[in-house]
């Protein structure tokens, strides 16, 4: 690789501050009360070292961590007492997220984090850097990458300039908190509070009815997490893919680059659908940022609730013009009650040139779509029963999301010609 | 419980895509049931020690004779299970099916393969016989070949890598 440059760069020096800022409340917190009776106990004196330690560390690892662009690559520097150097291939970059914590908000800093191909995890991250300095790293990052995949990398050439962006969507604030209202934890938080009240009443005791307590805060957590999360939702259309920004306390920023999604999932809950709500998810290759299956979830969702023309306007765009709408959908035979007596009635399958699509759940209709193009393998199942109903499923296997198109309790007479159907079109898909 | 009725004839469900269904090797049976076998009379003969030991001999013949029927029964239904296996070398896509109760059938692109693994633990090695596994971006794609031929294995495998190369597709 080229030689480094010792053009070099560094994070913010208010690093350590921010990163510190949590342990230095909770000291502040624990010692207030001796620090103020001006005598420092022994537990005080403990947090203090501990404290001063830390922020020594921090500032020599601020001393260390160095960043630049050599060649083709983004070299890290970072470690105390090992030192380590990362080197990131710019041109395998999936994706760049921007991610303000709270207390880096307070001071204008973001967390830049980049997604690797291959990587199961976010392979690197900066934090933190000033927001403007951050937000020009990635377009930097991302220019570069798309350069170097369009021709070979042109030396020290300066980034495009950026294409403006067009909001393709804004969350409205009231919808949002109407669909959490209806949504199945705030129910649950609900129903939990009045269960408590009742309960306390009955027994005349509040004691008798602590259990359900922990209960009810469990579901306003999720509800008020989720409020925090998509609170001031925003997806535009860049020249790098779909942006979507997001959040109250912590302000995220994540681009989803149209070539990498796989498919899509409009999910419409049966409490949102008098108002004509929905929710659209897409699956990405190599967009598995999130540790948890929460941030996981969320990590793919391109809007969180709308009307379902707009949802149904925004999967056409992900899909690059194709409107899963416009497949004709079949439930599965009438025989197959036997099997799913209740499930059948809200199945549903079909597909056309372009996309194939299955539909199920009712409490929470949800409409996936693959487009053939994006199909990895197909399956065919058949067990013991359905061989007697003469049913089976078709199975299109997608890369790991929230997509799984399962076009369930099909009639075996046609079952297998539809898969060598689904097969010749995702061959051709492929070819074009 | 064996649903005579619907083995006989052919299903058109799970019938051969254009070219015939290649078997995997009738090694497989034998080492499953040598497997079968070595467990199952052992278990046997602990259990029948104990209820010799602790009951009457009524139990322990009693369970003897169960044992060797449910044996016998596993015996044949390995049998069925292995020769239930194939796999079909399309041009552009490989077939394999399998299951005889629950039917399984998957039809992997070679342009969608991300790798292949080939794999024999020491049992297999014993019997010369391996596992190819294929894998793609997704991981419910379950296309796995039990009980090959180790050179028919080795001959899938670069097969598969070549044609995989050949026509890959990006994601």
């Amino acid at each position: 690789m080229t030689e480094p440059t010792r053009d070099y760069k560094r994070l913010s020096p208010l690093t350590p501050v921010v990163r510190g800022s949590i342990f230095l409340l909770a000291v502040l917190g624990t010692a207030w009360r001796d620090l103020s009776r001006g005598e420092l106990g022994f537990f005080a004196i403990v947090l203090l070292a501990v404290l001063i330690l830390g922020a020594t560390y921090g500032t020599a690892s601020w001393l260390r961590t160095k960043y630049w662009i050599a060649g083709d690559e983004l070299r890290v520097d970072t470690g105390v007492i090992s030192r380590q150097s990362r080197r990131i291939r710019i041109d395998r970059l999936q994706g760049v997220d921007i991610v303000q914590p709270f207390v880096a908000r307070l001071f204008g800093l973001a967390e830049l984090k980049m997604d690797v191909a291959g990587g199961g995890k976010a392979e690197g991250s900066l934090a933190f850097l000033p927001l403007a300095e951050a937000q020009e790293l990635k377009e930097v990052l991302l220019a570069r990458r798309d350069a170097g995949k369009a021709e070979p990398l042109p030396e020290g050439e300066a980034a495009p300039p950026p294409q403006p962006e067009r909001v393709l969507g804004r969350l409205d604030l009231g919808v949002l908190v109407m669909s959490l209202l209806l949504s199945g934890e705030f129910i649950a938080t609900a129903v939990a509070v009045v269960a408590f009240v009742g309960v306390a009443g009955l027994a005349g005791s509040i004691g008798a009815a602590g259990g359900i307590l922990p209960v009810a805060a469990g579901f306003g957590l999720v509800v008020v997490r989720r409020l925090s999360g998509f609170y001031n939702f925003t997806v535009s259309d860049t020249a790098t893919g779909l942006q979507v920004r997001r959040g109250l306390l912590e302000l995220n920023s994540q681009t989803i680059a149209l070539g990498r999604v796989q498919g899509v999932v409009v999910s419409e809950p049966l409490l949102w659908r008098p108002f004509g709500w929905a929710r659209l998810d897409v699956s990405v290759a190599g967009a598995q940022s999130g540790t948890s299956d929460d941030q996981k979830v969320q990590s793919t969702t391109v809007f969180p609730v709308g009307p379902r023309d707009q949802i149904r306007g925004l999967a056409q765009h992900v899909l690059r013009g194709l409107d899963l709408d416009l497949v004709p959908l079949t439930p599965p035979p009438p025989r197959s009650k036997w099997l799913a007596p209740i499930s059948r009635l809200f199945l549903a399958a079909g597909h056309d040139g372009r996309l194939v699509v299955s539909q199920s759940g009712m409490l929470n209709r949800k409409t996936m779509a693959v487009p053939h193009r994006r199909v990895q393998s197909l399956r065919l199942y058949q067990g013991p029963l359905q061989r007697r109903l003469r049913l089976a499923d078709i199975h299109v296997d997608s890369p790991p999301g929230p997509v799984r198109v399962r076009l369930a309790l099909r009639d075996a007479a046609t079952a297998r010609a539809v898969l060598e159907n689904l097969a010749d079109q995702a061959r051709a898909a492929r070819a074009r | 419980m064996m649903l005579r009725g619907s083995i006989g004839h052919v299903d058109e469900l799970f019938a051969p895509p254009g070219n015939e269904w290649q078997p995997v090797s009738p090694k497989l049976a034998t080492m499953r049931r040598l497997v079968l076998l070595v467990l199952g009379l052992v278990v046997t003969a602990l259990v029948a020690v104990l209820l010799a030991v602790a009951t009457s001999a009524l139990a322990t013949v009693g369970w003897v004779v169960l044992a060797a029927l449910l044996l016998a029964w596993s015996f044949l239904m390995i049998g069925r299970n292995a020769r239930s296996w194939a796999y079909a070398e399309r041009d552009e896509d490989l077939y394999i099916k399998h299951g005889v109760l629950f039917r399984r059938l998957v039809s992997v692109p070679y342009g969608r393969m991300q790798y292949v693994d080939v794999q024999a633990g020491p049992l297999d090695q014993a019997f010369k016989i391996a596992n190819v596994h294929l894998h793609t971006a997704s991981p419910s794609t379950t296309a796995r070949i039990p009980g090959l031929n180790a050179e028919e294995a080795a001959r899938l495998r670069d097969r598969l890598t070549s044609l995989g190369e050949a026509q890959a597709a990006g994601l």
